[in-house]
């Protein structure tokens, strides 16, 4: 493993990418089965970013996506899995991102409502969040990605917005943050989807701005990373979590940005190409995504910019 | 983690159940690579829900699936559902899961499982809280034991009426002497005060008691963010301004002799607390700030400082 900090080894993050699905003997492949489509939307994301789209297959990017959905219109993680709306939001995006929601319309009956009902039914209709699936876990993540969703559908007005906006709200914490419930602590993650779930909906003013934007920037610590919650642990998905909805509030300038590209450029592994939450770690595709979309919120030179919601 | 090879295509007892294999597509891109086991469990998995089999020895093989990849979210879902079919004990099956909570902490799945076995029980199980308090000793900041945890005090009731053994505020003092800098903590105290969905009456000095509180927690370790957000949140809940711990806040301060200056958070309340009448010193403490005690954040103090400013101009 070889470490450098001033250049983004554009090149080796493409090909380590690439050679993720060739990696199947590996027991951690299988181990992450339940991540599939997941993984698939942040390699894919990631090459968008370094310029690299026809990195992997479009044809065979699409076979897989479908081959995850199910009868209900929802996807699961992987064939045979069962619907989850954070699946289901990954096959929406990837299949925005290489421009193929026609392909819904296309190869399925009903197409795209179908989804969009799957996703609109797990609303709850009293409080207003969503379950991530038939079974009811709630989560201000699952109401984030059936937002988003819904929205790259197109069909937001088949849900009760106004309660989803209100559940929100109720999020909202005595620190300026945002928890995975009304009272949850928050957690940068969290405040990202909140936040994000908020523009979406168009209700940016119900955001307290200042002391948000004041509890995100106190993520940064000495090194130039960012952790999730106070007295934790830097990681480079932060990059992500925090620097996201700082930029769609507007205070991105209050981190201090060349100390958290420093940091980030510190994680990479220049020899086998990725990135890992710290420097020296294990690389992922986790990691990889979130800390290049960190990159492109920060307009690091030569990345394709990405939309912080 | 049980290691000993299990062969359902050997076993007897799964003779008349025919296995469902996985089916995948031919394409290359993300495919799955399984073990032998993995996938044949697997397969008389999906024969088995084909058929809403719910029995003894879907239990074990439910069981079986978990151990091997407790990420496995769907076979925990049908094995909550065995549990209410066939009316196991809940309390039982609780004691079951003890060791692999403790192995896989940080595991969505088990937690909500937990959640779903014990919203059939009646009443708070009397192991439950040292269960939990052994669980947060090995990771005190849990996300996850932490929203359970919220749950458990929603369903149970376990609002604190007393800071006495076994109530929640108990509880937290203990971890927050432990660590007085366990945000997890902080967060669980404000919502077990604050947190009811229905208005309560409140002591009439519990934001006296509290601001104490926070007050002598800071006095331990002056330099720690989650004590000063506390006592920030508890002032704002007051809605009487923060000029009553200005005093408090200037025992870790001095703009005239900055040796003497012991927390960053203080000068961040100070500067708050003196932006309308005393500007020129709020002014500086956001200099000191920006310049000295935390210089990452230099824009947002002179974000700060840009406002009192502004509205000294206007």
């Amino acid at each position: 493993m070889s470490i450098s900090g001033s250049h983004l080894a554009v090149q080796r993050h493409v090909e380590y990418i690439q050679s993720l699905d060739t990696q199947q003997d590996d027991l951690e492949y299988w181990l992450t089965e339940h991540l599939r489509l997941n993984g698939l939307y942040w390699g894919l994301t990631a090459l968008h970013i370094l310029g690299h789209p026809e990195a992997l297959s479009r044809e065979e990017t699409i076979d897989f996506v479908f081959s995850c959905q199910r009868e209900n219109g929802g996807f699961g993680a992987a064939p045979g899995h069962d619907a989850h709306v954070l699946y289901t939001v990954s096959a929406v995006q990837i299949l925005v991102e290489i421009d193929a929601l026609e392909e819904l319309d296309r190869r399925t009956n009903e197409g795209r409502g179908k989804v969009a009902r799957y996703l609109a039914n797990l609303q709850d209709k009293q409080t207003g969040t969503f379950a991530g699936d038939e079974w009811g876990e709630v989560d201000t993540r699952f109401l984030y990605a059936a937002i988003n969703a819904l929205s790259l559908l197109d069909c937001l007005s088949m849900i009760d917005q106004q309660k989803a906006v209100e559940y929100l709200q109720a999020c909202t914490n005595f620190d300026g943050g945002y928890g995975a419930s009304p009272g949850a602590e928050s957690h940068s993650a969290q405040i990202f989807t909140c936040v994000a779930a908020l523009a979406i909906l168009g209700k940016l003013d119900l955001v307290d701005t200042e002391r948000l934007g004041c509890w995100l920037s106190e993520r940064q610590l000495p090194n130039g990373g960012l952790n999730g919650r106070p007295e934790k642990l830097e990681d480079v998905c932060y990059s992500w979590w925090v620097l996201s909805p700082l930029a769609v509030i507007g205070k991105l300038d209050w981190i201090d940005r060349e100390k958290q590209l420093a940091y980030i450029l510190s994680c990479q592994d220049t020899e086998k190409g990725g990135l890992a939450d710290r420097p020296n770690d294990m690389v992922d595709v986790f990691h990889t995504h979130f800390a290049i979309a960190g990159l492109s919120l920060l307009s690091y030179p030569g990345l394709e910019p990405i939309d912080p919601v | 983690m049980n290691l000993t090879k299990i062969n359902y295509e050997a076993d007897e007892k799964w003779a008349d159940v025919v296995p469902i294999l996985q089916q995948e597509g031919e394409n290359s891109l993300a495919q799955i690579a399984y073990t032998d086991e993995y996938s044949q469990a697997t397969s008389y998995l999906r024969a088995v829900m084909a058929s809403n089999e719910k029995s003894e020895r879907a239990m074990e093989l439910t069981e079986h699936i978990i151990n091997m990849n407790p990420a496995h979210y769907t076979v925990w879902l049908y094995r909550a559902d065995i549990i209410k079919t066939l009316s196991l004990n809940p309390v039982k099956e609780l004691d079951k899961l003890e060791a692999i909570s403790l192995n896989h902490p940080k595991n969505f799945q088990v937690w909500g499982y937990r959640q779903s076995i014990m919203s059939i029980i009646p009443t708070l199980p009397p192991k439950e809280l040292s269960f939990l308090a052994k669980v947060l000793a090995k990771d005190a900041k849990n996300y996850h034991v932490w929203a359970y945890r919220q749950w458990l005090v929603e369903y149970f009731s376990l609002w604190p009426t007393s800071e006495g053994k076994g109530s929640e505020l108990f509880f937290i003092d203990s971890l927050l002497t432990n660590d007085v800098r366990n945000n997890s903590a902080w967060n669980h105290r404000y919502f077990v005060l604050f947190g009811r969905n229905v208005e309560s009456v409140m002591p009439l000095d519990i934001f006296t008691q509290e601001i104490n509180y926070a007050m002598a927690k800071i006095d331990t370790a002056p330099q720690n963010a989650s004590a000063w957000n506390y006592l920030k949140g508890i002032l704002r809940k007051q809605k009487k301004g923060a000029k009553e711990v200005e005093h408090f806040a200037l025992q870790y301060v001095s703009l005239e002799d900055e040796s003497k200056i012991r927390s960053s958070h203080a000068l961040d309340l100070l500067a708050e607390i003196w932006a309308g009448e005393a500007s020129d010193k709020a002014c500086q403490a956001l200099d000191l700030l920006s310049n000295k005690y935390d210089p990452v954040r230099a824009n947002y103090w002179q974000y700060r400082k840009s406002l009192i400013k502004a509205a000294q101009a206007a």
